[in-house]
Protein backbone atom coordinates (compact mmCIF):
# COMPACT_ATOMS: atom_id res chain seq x y z
CA UNK A 1 0.00 0.00 0.00
CA UNK A 2 3.41 2.24 1.06
CA UNK A 3 4.08 2.25 -2.66
CA UNK A 4 1.51 3.49 -4.08
CA UNK A 5 0.59 6.15 -1.92
CA UNK A 6 3.35 8.73 -3.73
CA UNK A 7 1.38 7.59 -6.95
CA UNK A 8 -1.63 9.06 -5.30
CA UNK A 9 -0.32 12.25 -3.81
CA UNK A 10 1.23 12.77 -7.53
CA UNK A 11 -1.56 12.79 -9.05
CA UNK A 12 -4.04 14.79 -6.23
CA UNK A 13 -1.51 17.79 -6.89
CA UNK A 14 -1.19 17.96 -10.74
CA UNK A 15 -4.44 17.58 -10.83
CA UNK A 16 -5.23 20.15 -8.22
CA UNK A 17 -3.10 22.29 -9.93
CA UNK A 18 -4.95 21.40 -13.42
CA UNK A 19 -7.96 22.39 -11.86
CA UNK A 20 -6.89 25.79 -10.42
CA UNK A 21 -5.32 27.09 -13.91
CA UNK A 22 -8.33 26.14 -15.72
CA UNK A 23 -11.63 26.48 -13.57
CA UNK A 24 -12.27 29.91 -14.95
CA UNK A 25 -11.84 28.83 -18.97
CA UNK A 26 -15.06 27.63 -20.06
CA UNK A 27 -16.45 24.63 -22.96
CA UNK A 28 -15.69 22.11 -20.39
CA UNK A 29 -11.90 22.88 -20.79
CA UNK A 30 -11.04 21.87 -17.32
CA UNK A 31 -13.02 18.55 -17.60
CA UNK A 32 -10.86 17.74 -20.84
CA UNK A 33 -7.35 18.98 -19.39
CA UNK A 34 -8.16 16.51 -16.13
CA UNK A 35 -9.04 13.47 -18.45
CA UNK A 36 -6.18 13.99 -20.56
CA UNK A 37 -3.70 14.00 -17.63
CA UNK A 38 -5.37 11.38 -16.05
CA UNK A 39 -4.97 9.05 -19.37
CA UNK A 40 -1.67 10.27 -19.38
CA UNK A 41 -0.83 9.56 -15.84
CA UNK A 42 -2.52 6.06 -16.09
CA UNK A 43 -0.44 4.64 -18.69
CA UNK A 44 2.81 6.30 -17.81
CA UNK A 45 2.14 4.22 -14.53
CA UNK A 46 0.01 1.46 -15.15
CA UNK A 47 2.72 -1.05 -14.77
CA UNK A 48 4.35 -0.01 -11.47
CA UNK A 49 0.75 0.39 -9.73
CA UNK A 50 -0.59 -3.22 -11.56
CA UNK A 51 2.74 -4.50 -9.60
CA UNK A 52 2.39 -3.06 -6.16
CA UNK A 53 -1.78 -3.88 -6.26
CA UNK A 54 -0.43 -7.63 -7.25
CA UNK A 55 2.15 -7.59 -4.27
CA UNK A 56 -0.83 -5.86 -1.91
CA UNK A 57 -3.40 -8.80 -3.40
CA UNK A 58 -1.39 -11.81 -3.08
CA UNK A 59 -1.38 -14.63 -0.67
CA UNK A 60 0.70 -17.63 -0.01
CA UNK A 61 0.64 -20.91 -1.17
CA UNK A 62 -1.77 -22.98 1.39
CA UNK A 63 -0.76 -26.42 -0.66
CA UNK A 64 1.45 -28.22 1.31
CA UNK A 65 2.35 -30.89 -1.07
CA UNK A 66 3.05 -27.88 -3.95
CA UNK A 67 7.10 -26.94 -3.65
CA UNK A 68 5.78 -22.99 -3.43
CA UNK A 69 3.90 -23.95 -0.34
CA UNK A 70 4.27 -20.76 1.66
CA UNK A 71 5.18 -18.65 -0.95
CA UNK A 72 2.82 -16.04 -2.68
CA UNK A 73 0.97 -16.99 -5.33
CA UNK A 74 2.23 -13.96 -7.29
CA UNK A 75 5.22 -16.46 -7.81
CA UNK A 76 3.44 -19.56 -9.21
CA UNK A 77 5.35 -20.61 -12.15
CA UNK A 78 7.95 -18.86 -11.47
CA UNK A 79 11.52 -19.67 -9.57
CA UNK A 80 12.51 -18.62 -6.02
CA UNK A 81 15.34 -18.54 -3.34
CA UNK A 82 15.04 -18.62 -0.12
CA UNK A 83 17.42 -18.44 2.80
CA UNK A 84 16.17 -20.02 6.27
CA UNK A 85 17.70 -19.44 9.51
CA UNK A 86 16.25 -21.75 12.63
CA UNK A 87 14.88 -18.84 14.87
CA UNK A 88 15.08 -15.40 15.93
CA UNK A 89 18.19 -15.85 17.81
CA UNK A 90 20.16 -16.96 14.91
CA UNK A 91 18.88 -14.71 12.16
CA UNK A 92 20.18 -11.82 11.04
CA UNK A 93 18.60 -8.00 12.12
CA UNK A 94 15.99 -7.14 10.30
CA UNK A 95 15.07 -11.09 9.31
CA UNK A 96 14.16 -12.46 12.56
CA UNK A 97 10.52 -11.69 12.87
CA UNK A 98 9.14 -14.32 10.32
CA UNK A 99 9.87 -15.27 6.87
CA UNK A 100 10.57 -12.01 4.33
CA UNK A 101 9.13 -12.53 0.09
CA UNK A 102 11.70 -10.35 -1.62
CA UNK A 103 10.17 -9.65 -5.33
CA UNK A 104 12.56 -9.84 -7.81
CA UNK A 105 13.20 -6.27 -7.66
CA UNK A 106 14.60 -6.68 -4.36
CA UNK A 107 11.41 -5.32 -2.51
CA UNK A 108 10.80 -6.92 0.35
CA UNK A 109 6.52 -6.70 0.24
CA UNK A 110 5.13 -9.59 2.47
CA UNK A 111 6.22 -11.30 6.02
CA UNK A 112 4.98 -14.63 7.08
CA UNK A 113 5.20 -14.49 10.71
CA UNK A 114 3.81 -18.02 11.04
CA UNK A 115 6.79 -19.45 9.46
CA UNK A 116 8.63 -21.90 11.07
CA UNK A 117 11.92 -20.69 10.38
CA UNK A 118 13.21 -16.79 10.06
CA UNK A 119 14.79 -15.11 6.49
CA UNK A 120 13.33 -14.64 3.43
CA UNK A 121 12.85 -15.89 0.34
CA UNK A 122 13.56 -14.06 -3.43
CA UNK A 123 11.27 -14.44 -5.99
CA UNK A 124 9.35 -14.10 -9.04
CA UNK A 125 12.59 -15.08 -11.27
CA UNK A 126 12.40 -16.30 -15.24
CA UNK A 127 14.54 -18.41 -17.20
CA UNK A 128 17.19 -19.72 -14.81
CA UNK A 129 19.18 -22.99 -15.68
CA UNK A 130 21.29 -23.04 -13.15
CA UNK A 131 21.46 -22.86 -9.34
CA UNK A 132 24.10 -20.93 -8.58
CA UNK A 133 22.75 -18.23 -11.37
CA UNK A 134 19.81 -18.36 -9.49
CA UNK A 135 21.30 -17.67 -5.86
CA UNK A 136 23.78 -14.92 -7.41
CA UNK A 137 20.31 -13.07 -8.74
CA UNK A 138 18.82 -13.47 -5.53
CA UNK A 139 21.80 -11.83 -3.47
CA UNK A 140 22.47 -9.33 -6.43
CA UNK A 141 18.79 -7.52 -6.27
CA UNK A 142 18.58 -7.87 -2.26
CA UNK A 143 21.57 -5.40 -1.99
CA UNK A 144 24.10 -8.46 -0.21
CA UNK A 145 21.10 -9.16 2.51
CA UNK A 146 21.94 -12.77 2.06
CA UNK A 147 25.75 -12.34 1.18
CA UNK A 148 27.43 -16.12 1.08
CA UNK A 149 31.00 -17.00 1.80
CA UNK A 150 32.21 -20.45 0.53
CA UNK A 151 35.28 -22.55 0.23
CA UNK A 152 35.88 -24.05 -2.93
CA UNK A 153 37.29 -28.16 -2.46
CA UNK A 154 37.76 -30.51 -4.50
CA UNK A 155 34.14 -32.22 -4.61
CA UNK A 156 32.73 -28.69 -5.20
CA UNK A 157 31.56 -25.30 -3.00
CA UNK A 158 31.20 -25.57 0.21
CA UNK A 159 28.91 -22.81 2.18
CA UNK A 160 30.57 -21.04 5.20
CA UNK A 161 28.26 -18.66 6.00
CA UNK A 162 25.22 -17.02 4.86
CA UNK A 163 24.11 -12.87 5.99
CA UNK A 164 26.83 -13.41 8.55
CA UNK A 165 25.21 -16.69 10.08
CA UNK A 166 27.98 -19.80 10.32
CA UNK A 167 26.82 -23.36 11.55
CA UNK A 168 28.82 -23.97 13.98
CA UNK A 169 27.50 -20.46 15.68
CA UNK A 170 23.97 -21.70 15.70
CA UNK A 171 24.53 -25.56 16.76
CA UNK A 172 27.37 -26.82 18.96
CA UNK A 173 30.11 -29.05 16.54
CA UNK A 174 32.60 -31.56 18.12
CA UNK A 175 35.85 -30.56 17.50
CA UNK A 176 36.50 -34.27 16.12
CA UNK A 177 34.46 -33.62 13.47
CA UNK A 178 32.10 -36.49 14.67
CA UNK A 179 29.18 -34.29 15.10
CA UNK A 180 28.22 -30.95 13.31
CA UNK A 181 25.99 -28.45 11.05
CA UNK A 182 26.10 -27.43 7.71
CA UNK A 183 24.17 -25.62 5.22
CA UNK A 184 21.88 -28.03 3.41
CA UNK A 185 20.50 -27.48 -0.53
CA UNK A 186 17.01 -28.23 -1.02
CA UNK A 187 15.48 -28.81 -4.18
CA UNK A 188 11.67 -28.42 -4.96
CA UNK A 189 11.59 -29.01 -0.77
CA UNK A 190 13.61 -32.20 -1.64
CA UNK A 191 17.39 -32.73 -0.55
CA UNK A 192 19.58 -32.12 -3.88
CA UNK A 193 21.81 -35.01 -4.59
CA UNK A 194 23.94 -31.90 -6.99
CA UNK A 195 25.51 -29.14 -5.25
CA UNK A 196 24.13 -25.32 -5.77
CA UNK A 197 26.85 -25.01 -9.28
CA UNK A 198 25.17 -28.25 -10.67
CA UNK A 199 22.16 -27.77 -10.06
CA UNK A 200 19.39 -27.64 -13.18
CA UNK A 201 16.32 -25.82 -12.30
CA UNK A 202 12.65 -26.12 -13.86
CA UNK A 203 10.76 -22.91 -14.36
CA UNK A 204 9.28 -22.94 -11.59
CA UNK A 205 12.05 -24.13 -8.74
CA UNK A 206 11.96 -23.17 -5.08
CA UNK A 207 15.96 -23.49 -3.83
CA UNK A 208 16.60 -23.22 -0.44
CA UNK A 209 19.76 -22.83 1.84
CA UNK A 210 18.72 -24.14 5.63
CA UNK A 211 20.81 -25.27 8.19
CA UNK A 212 21.07 -29.09 9.57
CA UNK A 213 23.04 -30.46 12.12
CA UNK A 214 24.68 -34.20 11.59
CA UNK B 1 10.00 -9.05 -55.96
CA UNK B 2 10.71 -6.43 -53.21
CA UNK B 3 7.95 -6.15 -50.11
CA UNK B 4 7.63 -2.63 -50.01
CA UNK B 5 4.73 -2.46 -47.53
CA UNK B 6 6.99 -4.41 -45.00
CA UNK B 7 8.40 -1.50 -42.77
CA UNK B 8 8.83 -2.93 -39.11
CA UNK B 9 6.57 -0.17 -37.12
CA UNK B 10 7.34 -1.47 -33.46
CA UNK B 11 4.45 -1.21 -30.74
CA UNK B 12 4.08 2.38 -30.71
CA UNK B 13 4.69 3.43 -34.49
CA UNK B 14 1.90 0.84 -34.86
CA UNK B 15 -0.19 2.76 -31.83
CA UNK B 16 0.30 5.91 -33.90
CA UNK B 17 -0.99 4.31 -37.12
CA UNK B 18 -3.81 3.53 -35.12
CA UNK B 19 -4.78 6.20 -33.65
CA UNK B 20 -4.42 8.33 -37.01
CA UNK B 21 -6.99 5.62 -39.32
CA UNK B 22 -9.32 6.18 -35.83
CA UNK B 23 -9.25 10.18 -36.60
CA UNK B 24 -10.13 9.94 -39.75
CA UNK B 25 -12.70 7.21 -39.52
CA UNK B 26 -14.37 9.74 -36.75
CA UNK B 27 -14.02 12.46 -38.82
CA UNK B 28 -15.22 10.96 -42.30
CA UNK B 29 -18.52 9.54 -39.85
CA UNK B 30 -19.14 13.14 -38.51
CA UNK B 31 -18.91 14.59 -42.06
CA UNK B 32 -21.43 11.97 -43.22
CA UNK B 33 -23.71 13.12 -39.85
CA UNK B 34 -23.98 16.24 -41.06
CA UNK B 35 -25.68 15.13 -44.68
CA UNK B 36 -28.30 13.13 -43.19
CA UNK B 37 -31.73 14.53 -42.48
CA UNK B 38 -32.62 14.76 -38.85
CA UNK B 39 -34.23 11.96 -37.08
CA UNK B 40 -32.25 9.27 -39.18
CA UNK B 41 -31.23 7.65 -35.62
CA UNK B 42 -30.93 4.20 -37.32
CA UNK B 43 -28.36 5.57 -39.88
CA UNK B 44 -26.81 7.28 -36.65
CA UNK B 45 -26.76 4.33 -34.80
CA UNK B 46 -25.14 2.31 -37.71
CA UNK B 47 -22.48 5.30 -37.64
CA UNK B 48 -21.57 4.89 -33.84
CA UNK B 49 -21.46 0.75 -34.30
CA UNK B 50 -19.01 1.39 -36.88
CA UNK B 51 -16.73 4.19 -34.94
CA UNK B 52 -17.42 1.71 -31.80
CA UNK B 53 -15.75 -1.41 -33.65
CA UNK B 54 -13.11 0.56 -35.18
CA UNK B 55 -12.41 2.45 -31.91
CA UNK B 56 -12.61 -0.93 -30.05
CA UNK B 57 -9.97 -2.87 -32.51
CA UNK B 58 -7.35 0.25 -33.18
CA UNK B 59 -7.30 1.14 -29.48
CA UNK B 60 -6.70 -2.54 -28.78
CA UNK B 61 -2.77 -2.37 -28.02
CA UNK B 62 -3.37 -0.64 -24.95
CA UNK B 63 -5.54 -2.50 -22.57
CA UNK B 64 -9.42 -1.66 -21.53
CA UNK B 65 -9.02 1.49 -23.06
CA UNK B 66 -11.74 1.92 -25.74
CA UNK B 67 -14.89 4.38 -26.66
CA UNK B 68 -17.32 1.45 -26.71
CA UNK B 69 -18.35 2.09 -23.17
CA UNK B 70 -19.29 5.66 -22.93
CA UNK B 71 -20.84 5.09 -26.56
CA UNK B 72 -23.78 2.49 -26.00
CA UNK B 73 -23.78 4.39 -22.64
CA UNK B 74 -24.85 7.13 -24.17
CA UNK B 75 -26.73 5.44 -26.87
CA UNK B 76 -28.77 4.28 -23.92
CA UNK B 77 -29.51 7.38 -22.54
CA UNK B 78 -30.49 9.19 -25.96
CA UNK B 79 -32.10 5.78 -27.87
CA UNK B 80 -33.42 3.57 -25.44
CA UNK B 81 -33.06 0.32 -24.23
CA UNK B 82 -33.94 -2.17 -27.13
CA UNK B 83 -31.65 0.18 -29.50
CA UNK B 84 -28.64 0.20 -27.15
CA UNK B 85 -28.56 -3.40 -26.95
CA UNK B 86 -28.57 -3.97 -30.55
CA UNK B 87 -25.05 -1.67 -30.71
CA UNK B 88 -23.85 -3.52 -27.40
CA UNK B 89 -24.66 -7.08 -28.50
CA UNK B 90 -23.26 -6.07 -32.13
CA UNK B 91 -20.07 -4.33 -31.58
CA UNK B 92 -19.00 -7.28 -29.03
CA UNK B 93 -19.66 -9.66 -31.61
CA UNK B 94 -17.95 -7.50 -35.01
CA UNK B 95 -14.83 -6.58 -32.79
CA UNK B 96 -14.41 -9.89 -31.63
CA UNK B 97 -14.87 -11.38 -35.15
CA UNK B 98 -11.07 -9.30 -35.54
CA UNK B 99 -9.52 -9.44 -31.72
CA UNK B 100 -10.89 -12.87 -30.67
CA UNK B 101 -14.20 -14.67 -30.09
CA UNK B 102 -15.39 -17.12 -27.61
CA UNK B 103 -17.84 -17.41 -24.80
CA UNK B 104 -16.45 -13.70 -23.70
CA UNK B 105 -18.41 -12.54 -26.64
CA UNK B 106 -21.64 -13.49 -25.03
CA UNK B 107 -20.79 -11.61 -21.22
CA UNK B 108 -19.27 -8.47 -22.94
CA UNK B 109 -22.46 -8.20 -25.26
CA UNK B 110 -24.40 -8.34 -21.36
CA UNK B 111 -22.00 -6.32 -19.96
CA UNK B 112 -22.51 -3.59 -22.56
CA UNK B 113 -26.04 -4.38 -22.62
CA UNK B 114 -26.60 -3.98 -19.03
CA UNK B 115 -24.66 -0.32 -19.45
CA UNK B 116 -27.09 0.83 -22.06
CA UNK B 117 -30.25 -0.26 -20.10
CA UNK B 118 -28.16 1.73 -16.80
CA UNK B 119 -28.23 4.62 -19.23
CA UNK B 120 -31.57 4.64 -20.23
CA UNK B 121 -33.44 4.21 -16.63
CA UNK B 122 -30.72 7.26 -15.51
CA UNK B 123 -31.60 8.91 -19.21
CA UNK B 124 -33.62 12.37 -17.38
CA UNK B 125 -30.69 12.83 -15.11
CA UNK B 126 -27.96 12.06 -17.60
CA UNK B 127 -29.07 14.22 -20.64
CA UNK B 128 -26.73 17.27 -21.86
CA UNK B 129 -27.33 20.35 -23.05
CA UNK B 130 -25.35 23.60 -23.89
CA UNK B 131 -24.96 24.35 -20.51
CA UNK B 132 -24.77 21.22 -18.27
CA UNK B 133 -21.54 19.58 -16.74
CA UNK B 134 -20.70 16.41 -17.97
CA UNK B 135 -20.11 15.31 -14.40
CA UNK B 136 -22.64 13.18 -13.84
CA UNK B 137 -22.25 11.15 -16.53
CA UNK B 138 -18.39 10.66 -16.23
CA UNK B 139 -19.64 9.31 -12.84
CA UNK B 140 -21.57 7.18 -14.53
CA UNK B 141 -19.28 6.11 -17.00
CA UNK B 142 -16.87 5.49 -13.72
CA UNK B 143 -19.42 3.12 -12.47
CA UNK B 144 -20.17 1.45 -15.70
CA UNK B 145 -16.07 0.60 -16.47
CA UNK B 146 -16.10 -1.47 -13.29
CA UNK B 147 -19.60 -3.53 -13.56
CA UNK B 148 -18.72 -3.96 -17.15
CA UNK B 149 -15.51 -5.64 -16.26
CA UNK B 150 -16.90 -7.35 -13.35
CA UNK B 151 -19.86 -8.90 -15.48
CA UNK B 152 -17.33 -9.74 -17.92
CA UNK B 153 -15.37 -11.61 -14.91
CA UNK B 154 -18.26 -13.86 -14.31
CA UNK B 155 -17.22 -15.88 -17.42
CA UNK B 156 -14.30 -17.27 -15.29
CA UNK B 157 -16.83 -19.42 -13.22
CA UNK B 158 -16.23 -21.52 -16.61
CA UNK B 159 -12.88 -22.45 -15.88
CA UNK B 160 -12.09 -21.69 -12.25
CA UNK B 161 -14.34 -22.00 -9.93
CA UNK B 162 -16.48 -19.70 -7.74
CA UNK B 163 -14.12 -20.06 -4.79
CA UNK B 164 -11.20 -17.74 -7.16
CA UNK B 165 -13.80 -15.24 -8.51
CA UNK B 166 -13.27 -12.81 -5.77
CA UNK B 167 -9.35 -13.18 -6.21
CA UNK B 168 -10.04 -12.43 -9.89
CA UNK B 169 -11.57 -9.61 -9.78
CA UNK B 170 -9.38 -8.43 -7.23
CA UNK B 171 -6.12 -8.96 -9.38
CA UNK B 172 -8.27 -7.06 -11.96
CA UNK B 173 -8.89 -3.74 -10.69
CA UNK B 174 -6.15 -2.08 -12.17
CA UNK B 175 -7.35 -3.14 -15.25
CA UNK B 176 -10.79 -1.55 -14.24
CA UNK B 177 -9.30 1.89 -12.88
CA UNK B 178 -7.78 1.87 -16.61
CA UNK B 179 -11.00 1.06 -18.12
CA UNK B 180 -12.54 3.66 -16.06
CA UNK B 181 -10.23 6.56 -16.65
CA UNK B 182 -10.69 6.07 -20.62
CA UNK B 183 -14.37 6.31 -19.96
CA UNK B 184 -13.57 9.88 -18.44
CA UNK B 185 -11.15 11.01 -21.84
CA UNK B 186 -13.90 10.10 -23.70
CA UNK B 187 -16.41 11.85 -21.83
CA UNK B 188 -14.35 14.66 -21.54
CA UNK B 189 -13.61 14.77 -25.43
CA UNK B 190 -16.82 12.87 -26.93
CA UNK B 191 -19.87 13.38 -24.82
CA UNK B 192 -20.26 17.13 -26.42
CA UNK B 193 -20.44 16.11 -29.83
CA UNK B 194 -22.17 12.81 -29.42
CA UNK B 195 -25.00 14.47 -27.43
CA UNK B 196 -25.24 16.82 -30.24
CA UNK B 197 -25.24 14.58 -33.19
CA UNK B 198 -28.12 12.44 -30.83
CA UNK B 199 -30.35 15.04 -29.65
CA UNK B 200 -31.10 15.89 -34.00
CA UNK B 201 -31.06 11.99 -34.40
CA UNK B 202 -34.28 11.31 -31.54
CA UNK B 203 -37.21 9.68 -33.42
CA UNK B 204 -40.06 11.70 -32.26
CA UNK B 205 -43.50 9.68 -31.29
CA UNK B 206 -45.98 10.82 -34.23
CA UNK B 207 -48.91 12.28 -31.64
CA UNK B 208 -52.30 10.44 -31.62
CA UNK B 209 -54.93 12.36 -32.79
CA UNK B 210 -57.40 11.78 -30.10
CA UNK B 211 -56.03 10.69 -27.01
CA UNK B 212 -58.35 7.78 -26.30
CA UNK B 213 -60.05 5.26 -29.10
CA UNK B 214 -63.70 5.47 -29.04
CA UNK B 215 -64.93 2.30 -27.65
CA UNK B 216 -69.00 2.72 -27.82
CA UNK B 217 -70.89 4.25 -31.01
CA UNK B 218 -73.67 5.83 -30.38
Amino acid sequence: MNALIPFALTFIIISLFIYQSTKNIGNNLSAKAFATFSLVFILITFSSINTEWNRMTSELVEEVDDPHYGLPDLWDGKQAFCFHFPSPENSPSGLDDGRHHFDFDGTDFKTDKDWNQTGGCVGGFEGFENGLDLQNAAIEVTGNTFLITSTEFSFGLQIDSISGITPCDVYECASDGSSGAYWQLLHNGAYSMVGISDLVLDEDSVVTWQLATY
Amino acid sequence: MIDAHAVNLGPYGLLLVNLTLLSIIGWALWKTERNLSSQSDTIVLFLLGIFAVSGRILLEPIPNIQPVTVIILMSGIYFGVSRSIILATSVALISNLFIGHGLWTLYQAFGWSLVGIIGAVFSNKLHLNNTSSNTPLMIVAIFCAFIFDWVVSLSVLHTLGPDLLFVYILAGIPFDILHAVGNIFFVAWLASPLSEIMTRHLSVKKPLAVKEIVKNRI
